[in-house]
């Protein structure tokens, strides 16, 4: 098991044990993580389940997939350079001990 | 899917539910299906209906297995396209993401967010006082063309004009039974559709803005034309009526419930009303897909190139997951409902219904009539099988 630390934008932590091999956005939705909404169930075709990755992990994490910066342009949420898709995501061993940062709700 | 050791059946098969059943009232027919037989071949439709929330969301995420593309629907003729709501993959995602950007909570808030607002506005304020009015029309439809139009950049159409394409495409697009009279009147609508597409793209090129047509035919890589036509009318047919039947399911519950209402206006929950008026009456009931292989479904194996129906409305009450699914109740424990369906084929269009029905039209309306009244709940006419809402909707605005 690999473990991976979701942090809210109020600053609450929650860490959960992934499976190798789950997308990061199966993790969350298996761990009822608030602000992964995972609409369209990981097909990259809803941008609900964003997430920003520090750069120390961003490496680990391998390159977005074609056409995940075009989804990304869709997120309701605001889209930095360390903006994600958590169903592009899929976790290794070389994750373990990453932290996700979720999204503040924009008015 | 996998079923363990357990032996596999055949499907059962259903020889009695008519099509007619299923537009009057589906729900305790589909009740029925999830307690016995939740893969069912019903014999009249031909089509395998699938009832559960598990099975539904699966089938819809998993492509592979089970393929969008069905030649044999009767959306083709009367879309006169093959559309990407029956591609996969690589050529599916072109398609759609040629058009997404104008549907973007970005562009929703820097372009749409304020004219949606004034057009709301506008047609409440015509509304009259002091008499009954058939929401449903007078509100509902029109509200939705006049937004629709200018999402898509056809501002060009009158509302009337919107609403009949619309209502064309969806029957042509539902003519199992191959009625050339139907097809007839979709080939009409789509003559006037061409010509208006046609007339108005000097337009779009030489002052381009953030609706669809502009955005697909100033995009880098454009996807072809008849590409995009046909996504335009994938939006006039998809997007009118969805919008129409939610508001006007979300009125009727809220106006049924008068204490989930006051306590929807006490907490301004608009975006939860939205949320459980969609649940509760699936727009789009009923989304079909193509086995591209032999598959298990729960306890039974489907052959390859089957129809599968994955009923969406059923699932949004499933038992396994809604207490009393069948009740409106904007404040039950929350829980994804699958009105906006999953996997590829998601709702393109989600933002944007919140947005305008959850954030602007809800609130503004009972702002405007708060005293509102459905006083003859029983006169409002539900029907459809696979798009469902009220057909009418005569409310006492005072």
């Amino acid at each position: 098991m690999v473990s991976i630390t979701f942090i809210q934008p109020d600053g609450a932590a929650q860490t959960v044990q992934a499976t190798v091999g789950d997308s990061v956005m199966q993790t969350a939705l298996n761990n009822n993580i608030e602000g992964i909404f995972a609409e369209c169930g990981g097909a990259m075709m809803c941008a609900t389940c964003h997430c920003y990755i520090d750069d120390e992990w961003a490496e680990k994490t391998g390159d977005k997939s074609d056409g995940e910066d075009d989804m990304l342009d869709c997120a309701e949420t605001e889209v930095t350079d360390a903006s994600r898709l958590t169903c592009q995501i899929k976790v290794t061993d070389a994750l373990d001990g990453m932290v996700v940062r979720l999204p503040s709700e924009l008015a | 899917m996998t079923g363990g050791n357990k032996v596999m059946l055949d499907i059962p098969v259903n020889e009695t539910v008519t099509l007619a059943d299923l537009t009057h009232d589906p729900y305790p027919i589909y009740k029925q299906m999830r307690a016995q037989t939740p893969v069912v071949r019903v014999a009249q439709t031909n089509r395998i209906f699938v009832t559960t929330a598990e099975h539904t969301k699966w089938i819809k995420e998993n492509p592979e297995i089970f393929s969008s593309d069905d030649p044999m629907t009767p959306m083709k003729p009367a879309f006169q396209a093959h559309t990407l709501m029956r591609k996969d993959g690589a050529e599916h995602r072109a398609e759609r993401m040629a058009m997404q950007p104008s549907f973007s909570p970005k562009v929703i808030r820097s372009d749409w967010a304020e004219l949606y607002e004034k057009i709301a506005k506008e047609y409440v304020s015509l509304l009259p006082r002091g008499e009954t009015v058939d929401l449903f029309s007078e509100l509902c439809g029109p509200v939705a063309a006049r937004i629709l139009a200018h999402m898509l950049g056809l501002e060009d159409a009158t509302d009337e004009e919107m609403q009949r394409w619309s209502q064309r495409l969806i029957d042509g697009a539902g003519n199992f039974g191959r009625d050339p009279k139907l097809f007839e009147a979709s080939d009409a609508a789509n003559a006037e559709m061409n010509a208006l597409f046609e007339k108005i793209i000097p337009r779009h090129q030489s002052e381009p803005n953030n609706s669809a047509f502009s955005v697909m035919l100033r995009a880098k890589n454009p996807i072809p034309l008849s590409q995009m036509y046909a996504n335009i009318k994938i939006a006039i047919g998809g997007g009118i009526n969805e919008p129409r039947d939610a508001l006007a399911t979300i009125v009727y519950g809220l106006l049924t419930n008068p204490d989930q209402l006051e306590e929807v206006k006490r907490q301004e929950a608009w975006m939860d009303a939205f949320e459980e008026g969609i649940r509760w009456v699936a727009p789009i009931q009923v989304s079909g897909r193509r086995t591209t292989q032999e598959i298990q479904i729960g306890d039974v194996v489907v052959p390859k190139a089957e129809t599968v129906m994955t009923i969406q409305a059923s699932a949004n009450r499933d038992e396994a997951i809604f207490d009393d699914g069948e009740s409106f109740n904007v404040f039950r424990e929350k829980h994804p409902h699958q009105s906006f369906g999953s996997g590829p084929h998601h709702c393109a269009g989600a933002q944007i219904a919140r947005r305008t029905l959850g954030h602007i039209m809800l609130p503004l309306l009972f702002d405007r009539f708060p005293n509102m009244q459905l006083p003859n709940p029983e006169d409002v006419v539900w029907s459809g099988f696979g798009f469902r809402g009220p057909l009418n909707l005569p409310i006492y605005l005072d």
